[in-house]
């Protein structure tokens, strides 16, 4: 596990977080006096948080997807909980994919894998440094589950909904844990973190999760869910427009039946 | 058991109300789904066989797989087991399964499958949390349909469940998924013969009728949620398995020979691409949709519409009822027909016997069959409803024709007549004809051996038929059949199984008994107990690769190993197959079975083959050919059984499973079973 000392040196002690501050992200307005009254660990919230407008230096990956791809099989779920747990868990996973099946298309889908935020609030909040920019890893925001107290103090901050930090057990404790791009994943022989690969990317048979380097939008949501789709998907029939029209027939060249 | 299993079966006494668990370990040797789910009701019943499918001591087993709940691609179905009521002349031991995420959640909740026995007195539904498990009230919910009854069991699960928001199921369990719910609908509540299970909104166990036996016992639903986790016993290899699959995989931004297999065409059933199982989706103006796959399936062959109706449903859950003339009724007169929980491979043939009795004026207002359906309107949406409402119902003449075809049949006194004839188009123990048995024989043999039809789409005949039909196949006949045949362990290197002409090698050939009993044998373990989709395994060849050879019989070991931490091959699984389908011919065999009922109606040997593009060798050449007009010859079919009882190691007399085979399969007490009922081969 490669974790970065920079962040782990900073102290908690040396964060502040103004009672007045208000956390604006991805279109939702937090208040964080009322975030922080609902903190269960007692006697942390003074301790930690970052100050108020530190700046942290952007991740050098994202993962963008597209929620019109995607087919809902949730392989990428299984696959991030596999090479980071050697289980097969969707609660573990740091990519949550939701669907109802009676739904109308699109919006019977929503995915949802971590940002890396610019402005990372679990970093941000974490009361004991837990949750960090890992600078010798492409800047990845982690979280070092050693080091993490169970506070779900990240988990009440993220502005997404769901949350994109998971509550996992782990040895019979609970601790908080978020996508960090694959950088520490023991069951899996492959390197990840920018410049690597990610499980989900790469076991994910729609092709609708992608890894790229540069930041996309932070203030709208399709920043990050974006086309992914050429003309062999229209070709399927599968198309976002009824105005769309695929290149070759869909009806069957012959007839007759079974 | 290191990997794959959560450790317990749920068992369910719905007139004890005592709940309690089934040790796992216990029936390993079966592997997990059809498997274990035959061992266990051989265990808990077969003492008592026979008895009816509607008796209180019938089981409802559904089990999952060592895959259900991985990323094992195309597995995970539910396999649900018991007496079947459509099933016919006998109510056999029967099989059906269905697709979606209820096994995936059953796993993660910690359960490898759940028997119900008994039957409650008022209607009840089954409540899965974790390792919570309670018998809950049906009251408000019995009545409903299935969609309804689905949306309303989510609610009582969690209701604090938001779609797209974490719930909490119990102190740290969390989850983004809502309850997986399986239930019956109206017909199922009324014992429909007809009556499958809907899982979604169009996931059917269609098969059987064990939507009737849940109505039998007062079962209206089982719901399941889990936060745990599935053991995987290599998780490296298992990583490594699954991403050397993607080469065997439709690759949806750049397809192998895009030409050739996009667009529309057999291709769409075939090649492994997305969304090609719905077929009310392809008129012009498209209806925006996304490729909508089970848990862990790669393929995605359902859709989900804009409009929202005909979501999930897929092959003959979009093909029952046709409106004409506007696709979107037919959409959503198929999706009334999942609601009413009817199960479609039933209620497809029932209605053309319908129409076709009213055609020879036998059916109709003040006819010798009375209705008021209002036949004058078939083809209309308003005819469909009325149908399936008064057989959902029992109202009017649905009583009788909720019986199912052949039964309805025989109390109008013609089941014989219109069986042997063909106008009733049942071909194997009440179940509807599907290919032909005259030219793909391992279809026919392989559902007249068995207790229902075969449906196994990947089998040989069907990736070979649609290939050939579509006009343009990838592979020469001879290409076709070395490629499949390879792939047949422990059989492989003989070609002549794919031979589906009638000479001496084709289809009553020894070659031919090998490739029923190779699709027997892969039936019960990789697609039974491993929980495997029909439309995706077996894989022998694919488009997909340079060289056209698919994943099977590398990868089914492969993965099963890498999540169990066994280590056996390919022809060893397929072993514990053949035992499988011994311990099921055993329980047949206490039912009543003997070879002189595994006979096809008169018309499947009399009525000239209309012919099927199939690779058969004729005059010392691999050809596609169609064999119009061809006959099943009686006599060689029962040579062909006789020869296809001595090599599974059973009594050719009279199709008996002896004590030898049994014994030689560690299954001495169901050859004990046998004897004390003098049914022993």
């Amino acid at each position: 596990m490669s974790e970065d000392k920079n962040s782990e040196k900073r102290k908690a002690s040396q964060k502040r977080l103004s009672r007045r501050d208000f956390l604006v992200a991805g279109g939702t307005v937090v208040a964080v006096d009322a975030l922080i009254a609902t903190t269960p660990a007692k006697g942390i919230a003074a301790t930690a948080p970052a100050a108020a407008g530190t700046s942290y230096p952007a991740s050098k990956g994202y993962l963008v997807y597209d929620s019109k791809k995607c087919a809902g099989c949730t392989t990428c779920m299984l696959s991030c909980s596999l090479v980071h747990y050697g289980v097969q868990n969707p609660s573990r996973s740091r990519i949550q994919i939701m669907q109802d099946s009676w739904g109308k298309f699109p919006n019977d889908i929503k995915m949802s894998p971590c940002r890396q935020c610019v402005a990372p609030v679990c970093v941000q909040n974490c009361p004991v440094g837990a949750a960090f920019v890992d600078t010798a890893n492409g800047n990845v925001r982690r979280i070092n589950s050693n080091k993490c107290i169970g506070c779900k103090t990240c988990i009440k901050m993220c502005p997404q909904q769901p949350h994109r930090p998971v509550w996992v057990v782990i040895n019979g404790t609970g601790k908080s844990s978020k996508c960090d791009l694959c950088i520490d994943s023991p069951y899996w022989d492959e390197k990840g973190g920018p410049g690597g690969k990610q499980a989900c990317v790469e076991a994910c048979p729609m092709m609708a999760i992608k890894f790229v380097s540069q930041t996309p939008d932070q203030e709208q949501t399709e920043g990050y869910d974006v086309n992914l789709r050429n003309d062999h998907w229209i070709n399927l029939g599968l198309v976002d427009n009824s105005t769309v029209v695929p290149t070759k027939s869909l009806e069957w060249k012959v007839g007759g039946g079974e | 058991m290191t990997g794959g299993y959560t450790g317990k079966i749920l068992r369910v006494n719905l007139t004890t109300k005592a709940i309690s668990t089934i040790a796992t370990s216990k029936y390993e040797e079966f592997g997990g789904g059809h498997g274990i789910g035959s061992a266990v009701f051989f265990d808990l019943v077969g003492d008592q066989l026979p008895f009816e499918a509607f008796d209180p001591r019938n089981l409802i087993i559904m089990m999952a797989s060592p895959f259900s709940g991985t990323f094992m691609p195309g597995s995970g179905r539910c396999e649900v087991q018991g007496l079947g009521p459509m099933l016919y002349p006998i109510e056999w031991f029967g099989h059906s399964n269905f697709g979606g995420r209820f096994t995936a959640q059953l796993k993660f909740a910690g359960w490898d499958g759940i028997v119900v026995e008994g039957a409650s007195a008022e209607p009840v539904w089954i409540n899965i949390v974790n390792d919570k498990v309670k018998i809950e009230s049906a009251k408000g919910i019995w009545g409903m349909d299935t969609w309804d009854t689905q949306e309303e069991i989510s609610r009582r699960v969690i209701p604090s469940l938001r779609y797209g928001e974490w719930a909490e199921l119990a102190e740290n369990c969390f989850t983004t998924q809502i309850p997986a719910v399986v239930c019956c609908g109206p017909a199922g509540e009324n014992k429909s013969r007809l009556g499958c299970l809907l899982h979604g909104p169009g996931s059917q166990a269609a098969l059987c009728g064990f939507g009737g036996v849940f109505g039998s016992k007062k079962l209206k639903a089982i719901s399941a949620i889990g936060s745990g986790d599935v053991p995987i016993a290599d998780p490296k290899a298992f990583m490594k398995a699954r991403l050397w699959f993607r080469q065997f995989q439709w690759n949806v931004d750049n397809p192998r020979d895009a030409d050739k297999f996009e667009g529309g065409g057999p291709y769409s059933l075939i090649s492994g691409r997305p969304s090609g199982g719905n077929v009310l989706n392809r008129e012009m103006p498209l209806i925006p949709a996304r490729a909508a796959a089970c848990a862990s399936c790669p393929r995605g062959c359902r859709m989900r519409l804009a409009s929202g109706d005909s979501n999930e449903s897929v092959c003959a859950g979009t093909m029952v009822i046709n409106v004409d003339g506007s696709m979107k009724f037919t959409r959503q007169g198929n999706d009334l027909m999942q609601r009413f929980g009817l199960g479609h491979w039933q209620l497809m043939p029932l209605m053309s016997y319908v129409q076709s009795l009213a055609r020879e004026g036998v059916l109709g207002k003040g006819k010798q069959v009375d209705t008021n359906l209002p036949l004058d309107q078939a083809g209309t949406f308003g005819y469909a409803e009325a149908l399936m409402r008064q057989i959902a119902l029992r109202q009017g003449i649905g009583n009788d024709l909720a019986e199912g075809c052949a039964r309805f049949a025989e109390k109008i006194g013609r089941y014989k007549q219109d069986v042997n004839s063909g106008t009733l188009s049942l071909a194997y123990w009440g179940t509807a004809n599907h290919y032909d048995p005259a030219i793909e024989a391992e279809w026919g043999f392989g559902s007249l051996l068995g207790e229902r039809d075969l449906m196994l789409h990947m089998m040989s005949n069907y990736p070979i038929h649609w290939m050939a039909w579509s006009g343009s196949p990838y592979l020469t006949a001879e290409e076709c059949a070395k490629l499949y045949t390879d792939a047949m362990e422990p059989y492989q290197g003989d070609v002549f199984m794919v031979d589906h002409s009638d000479g001496p090698t084709g289809i009553y050939s020894d070659s031919k008994v090998k490739q029923v009993a190779w699709i027997k044998h892969y039936e019960k373990f990789w697609v039974g107990a491993g929980g495997f989709c029909g439309w995706r395994w077996p894989m022998c060849i694919t488009n997909n690769t340079a060289d056209r050879r698919g994943p099977t019989p590398q990868a089914e070991p492969k993965f099963w190993n890498a999540v169990t931490g066994k280590n056996l091959t390919f022809a060893d699984y397929m072993e514990v197959g053949h035992k499988i389908y011994t311990l099921d011919r055993s329980i047949w065999v206490l039912q009543g079975r003997h070879r002189n009922m595994e006979v096809f109606p008169d018309y499947i040997y009399d009525r000239p083959s209309r012919g099927h593009d199939m690779t058969m060798y004729i005059d010392g050449k691999w050809k596609y050919d169609k064999g119009v007009g061809r006959k099943l010859d009686r006599a060689k079919v029962e040579d062909f059984k006789t020869k296809f009882y001595k090599f599974e190691g059973y009594n050719p007399e009279n199709g008996y499973p002896t004590r030898q085979t049994l014994e030689k399969m560690n299954l001495r007490k169901v050859a004990d079973a046998l004897k004390s009922k003098n049914k022993l081969g």
